[in-house]
């Protein structure tokens, strides 16, 4: 018993779960439920629909080059049970998950962040151009005029004596 | 983006029955069938087909891209040059998506994004009178 992957969506297909489509040229399509049954027969690209794990990673949204991605594959070679096998297995199946898990987390996180540094780089520019709405641009000029024009008297008080 | 092809009432007056268009039994062919028909191969026997009375034309025009019979050249033709044939084109410049890209978006090993594929509107020869 194998759990399948969702044509549509990469959600995992458990056994008895969703439905199997077997086109008239022999290929299967295996969909986890309807939506995702209706979404391929609308002839919609699991690339460009936002809910799809196919949008996620093409579009950059997730880790998609990982050595923990490497662990989970289909293997069609049959084992035979050895308890201590499979105990070890199941120790680094959890093992990789945490990894696995971790780095994706860091991996969304340190993309949010180029997000916040161009929203200050945004607000930084919107305070420049419209820095007039706060301080008027001629604010404060009489009062350096002024301040020359004494200057300038001083000047020509001490020239004359 | 990923909403229905259908805005506003381009039908004129007859309305098309969406959800049989979408039904099996009337499903055309899907993007990754006619990727394989681009393969020059399988593109000759398409493009170079017996003639057959049941279908449109005869089965002498066929656009490959949009895996349409046309009923003589001229509309053939005239078919390159319209908006359907041309969204077509640029839908297919995608490798086609296919179940193992599906399972590398569920983290069975690392997700490869699809390459771009050349694609140009068929030849059709010029001296047919």
């Amino acid at each position: 018993m194998r759990i399948e992957k969702c044509y549509f969506c990469s959600a995992p297909v458990y056994p008895g779960h969703g439905m199997m489509f077997v086109r008239n040229d022999c290929k299967v399509f295996r969909f986890c439920r309807s939506k995702c049954h209706k979404n391929f027969k609308k002839k919609r690209n699991p690339r460009k629909t936002r809910w799809t794990k196919a949008f996620r990673k093409s579009a950059g949204k997730e880790l998609t080059v990982d050595n923990s991605l490497e662990f989970e594959k289909r293997r069609n070679i049959p084992l035979k049970y050895n308890r201590e096998l499979w105990s070890k297995t199941m120790e680094a199946m959890k093992k990789v998950e945490a990894i696995k898990n971790k780095r994706q987390a860091r991996f969304i996180m340190n993309r949010l962040k180029t997000g916040k540094k161009l929203e200050d780089a945004a607000n930084i520019s919107e305070v420049k151009k419209n820095i007039h709405l706060i301080r008027a641009p001629h604010a404060g000029q009489a009062k350096q005029l002024e301040d020359k024009m004494v200057q300038k008297l001083a000047e020509d008080v001490e020239m004359d004596e | 983006m990923g909403k229905s092809k259908q805005v506003g009432k381009h039908s004129k007056g007859k309305k098309k029955n969406i959800s049989k268009t979408w039904k099996t039994k009337r499903r055309t062919k899907d993007l990754d069938q006619i990727h394989a028909d681009m393969i020059p191969v399988n593109a000759v026997k398409l493009l170079k087909q017996d003639v057959d009375y049941d279908v449109t034309g005869c089965a002498q025009h066929y656009c490959l891209h949009c895996a349409r019979y046309f009923v003589n050249l001229k509309t053939l033709k005239e078919h390159f040059k319209s908006k359907p044939h041309k969204k077509r084109l640029k839908k297919l410049k995608e490798e086609p998506y296919t179940q193992a890209e599906a399972e590398r978006a569920a983290g069975m090993g690392s997700y490869i994004p699809p390459k771009t594929v050349e694609v140009h509107t068929q030849q059709v020869e010029e001296d047919m009178d």
